[in-house]
């Protein structure tokens, strides 16, 4: 495919030189290391593997992750989509800095986000001070999932807007005109046309949130067995100096997380650039 | 793209392998994969306690409970820096009981209003539910000929030290450095000073807490190690060491804090967690401390643990007027000021 073309044309400028450059210093850039993960993963043999990923903690912690992950990437392909089609298809004042605003997260570092999200949801902050004890979200997965949706909430928008922008609004306005209302226009003429980017965009939010750290750790409380993610556990451990717990779930998010890539390219027909 | 010839259709991959991956993760949520909910005690503790409170204390404490005829208990727990529990705690944290490093940490969650001021002192032995002398840990061999902590000062020796910023153990160890060099002295504040900023002319790395400096040192980092006994004596006991450990002449026992944070329990699980507060200094569970390498409170359970070495000239707290003081004079005052030189906030 399009890769093949252009190793094809470019085959006369010898590519052998510059390409093994770029795989030297991937090699302790990258590779070396995501190698260490899954050899110190299995070095114990895939029993003691096995035995790092049944504990109770360890089980847990996958098992927030990815249901944190889902509920990110649902909520976030709804609001991500509903942002992507009023700022593509209507013209207001303000819309510049409102499409600023919306891609702020990808610039700020997650550690401040789990501050902020602290001043103003936390005990102590401007809104959590009014909430009853029962409904604080911070410290408990409500925390968890807002941090996340705040952290990935412009992926979805960046994988659908695009594709709305470059939509030909023709259809849009046949639909208008033998009398489809704004909805049924949505659902049976754009909805379609932007599988590719909603699956795109879900896929990377799934894999941002799976992987979320800075944020997390600020608004989680850490507590096992009940706001410990996959990757603050992994951190504990490694803290704790427990490597092979700690490494046995670092695998495996590994593996998600290359699983995820693989679907994107192959589904979606990006490449990796 | 090739079409046909495939046992699925290719979209339905990702369909089956999400879909999966949803059903694996939802599972304990799920009716029929639920199990029914337990009376649970939310506990947090400093960073070396977790062995020691998940393998030994809880589940021995959950075997009496049921045998009293309360039926079962769950524990959540958390371990981590004294201060960064701590932190967690005053903006908010669900902890019901938290075990600190340092009373000085206790404090400050009653000047944050989450506990009232002192409140852990009616509890038994003044809220201390166990103790370990502050000591160092060198490469095996001990090939820098480290025999106190006055040869730490020397040139070229690396020392990894955890951050009193977040740890207690941190703080202890200040202490310990600085009172090492008071009492040798014969109580004089200059030769404190003066070890004390020996040692850290030395320091190479600060870490969070005391186990994560714990596994830098371990990783490989630095010559030294300044940390809790209670970490070298329960790894020998698994023989799990992989470092020699120097008992300093003159050194101090940390002693640590249990606090109740009320306004975290419910009504319904008050007689569980005042239960499970009597247990811990109850003589199975002060057992159970000694055997994962703490002192207990009782001296009597110390007597008979051979890996609990001799300490010439051990000191506590108290003997520098308590944390409230030692805090101020020792940590802000000598550590911060004079051998960090960080300027005290305007």
């Amino acid at each position: 495919m399009s890769t093949r073309a252009y190793a094809v044309t470019r085959a006369g400028r010898r590519a052998a030189v510059p390409a093994s450059l770029v795989v030297l210093f991937l090699l302790p850039l990258i590779l070396m290391p995501l190698a260490a993960v899954f050899l110190f993963a299995f070095r114990g043999g895939p029993l003691a593997f096995w035995n790092g990923l049944k504990t109770p903690e360890a089980q847990f912690a996958l098992r927030f992750s990815l249901l944190v992950a889902f509920a990110t990437a649902a909520v976030n392909t709804v609001l991500g989509t509903f942002t992507a089609y009023v700022l593509s298809r209507y013209r207001f004042r303000g819309q510049r800095i409102l499409g600023i605003v919306v891609n702020l997260p990808v610039a700020i570092p997650t550690v401040v986000v789990g501050t902020s999200l602290l001043l103003l949801w936390g005990p102590i902050g401007l809104l959590g001070r009014a909430l009853p004890s029962g409904l604080q979200p911070m410290f408990a997965p409500a925390g968890v999932l807002l941090a996340h949706l705040f952290v990935t909430f412009p992926y979805m928008l960046g994988a659908v807007k695009p594709v709305m922008d470059e939509m030909e609004e023709t259809y849009e306005e046949a639909a208008y005109t033998i009398g489809a209302t704004t909805w049924q226009t949505f659902r049976y003429v754009i909805l379609p046309t932007l599988k590719g980017g909603l699956f795109a965009g879900a896929l990377l939010t799934f894999a941002h949130s799976l992987g979320e750290f800075g944020a997390t750790v600020m608004v989680s409380g850490n507590l096992r067995l009940k706001t410990q993610t996959a990757p603050l556990y992994i951190f504990a451990q490694f803290e704790a100096g427990n490597i092979e717990a700690a490494n046995a779930v670092a695998a495996v998010l590994a593996l998600l997380s290359f699983f995820i890539f693989f679907v994107l390219l192959r589904y979606t027909g990006r490449e990796g650039d | 793209m090739r079409r046909g010839g495939r046992v699925l259709p290719r979209g339905l991959i990702p369909v089956v392998f999400f879909g999966a991956l949803l059903l694996y993760s939802a599972w304990p949520w799920l009716p029929f994969g639920r199990p029914p909910a337990t009376p649970t005690i939310v506990f947090y503790g400093f960073s070396i306690l977790g062995d020691a409170m998940n393998k030994g204390v809880f589940p021995e404490f959950r075997k009496q409970w049921a045998a009293q005829g309360h039926g079962d208990v769950a524990f959540r727990s958390a371990f981590a820096g004294s201060g960064t529990i701590t932190n967690q705690i005053v903006l908010g944290a669900p902890a019901e009981l938290a075990l600190l490093s340092l009373e000085s940490d206790a404090d400050r969650l009653a000047d944050a209003g989450v506990i009232p001021a002192g409140s852990w002192k009616r509890l038994p032995e003044g809220g201390v539910v166990n103790r370990t002398p502050f000591v160092i840990f060198v490469r095996p061999g001990n090939p820098l000929r480290i025999a106190d902590f006055a040869d730490l000062t020397r040139d070229g020796v690396r020392i990894v030290h955890p951050d009193p910023l977040t740890s207690g153990g941190a703080n202890w160890a200040i202490v310990a450095e600085y009172g090492a060099g008071f009492r040798e002295a014969g109580g004089d504040a200059a030769a404190g000073e003066a070890l004390l900023a020996g040692v850290w002319r030395n320091v190479a790395s600060q870490a969070a807490s005391a186990r994560a400096a714990r596994t830098q040192f371990e990783n490989g980092f630095g010559d030294a190690l300044i940390t809790y006994e209670q970490e070298a004596v329960y790894d020998k006991s698994r023989s799990r060491l992989k470092a020699d450990v120097v008992l300093p002449r003159r050194t101090i026992l940390s002693e640590h804090t249990l606090v109740v944070i009320d306004r975290n329990v419910p009504k319904r699980d008050r007689a569980l967690v005042d239960g499970f507060v009597r247990f811990l200094w109850s003589e199975p569970a002060q057992r159970i401390f000694v055997q994962y390498g703490f002192r207990s409170v009782r001296d009597d359970l110390n007597a008979g643990h051979p890996a609990l070495g001799a300490i010439e000239d051990p000191f506590r707290i108290a003997d520098f007027g308590g944390w409230r003081r030692a805090k101020k004079e020792i940590v802000e005052d000598v550590w911060k000021r004079r051998v960090m030189k960080i300027p005290a906030k305007p």
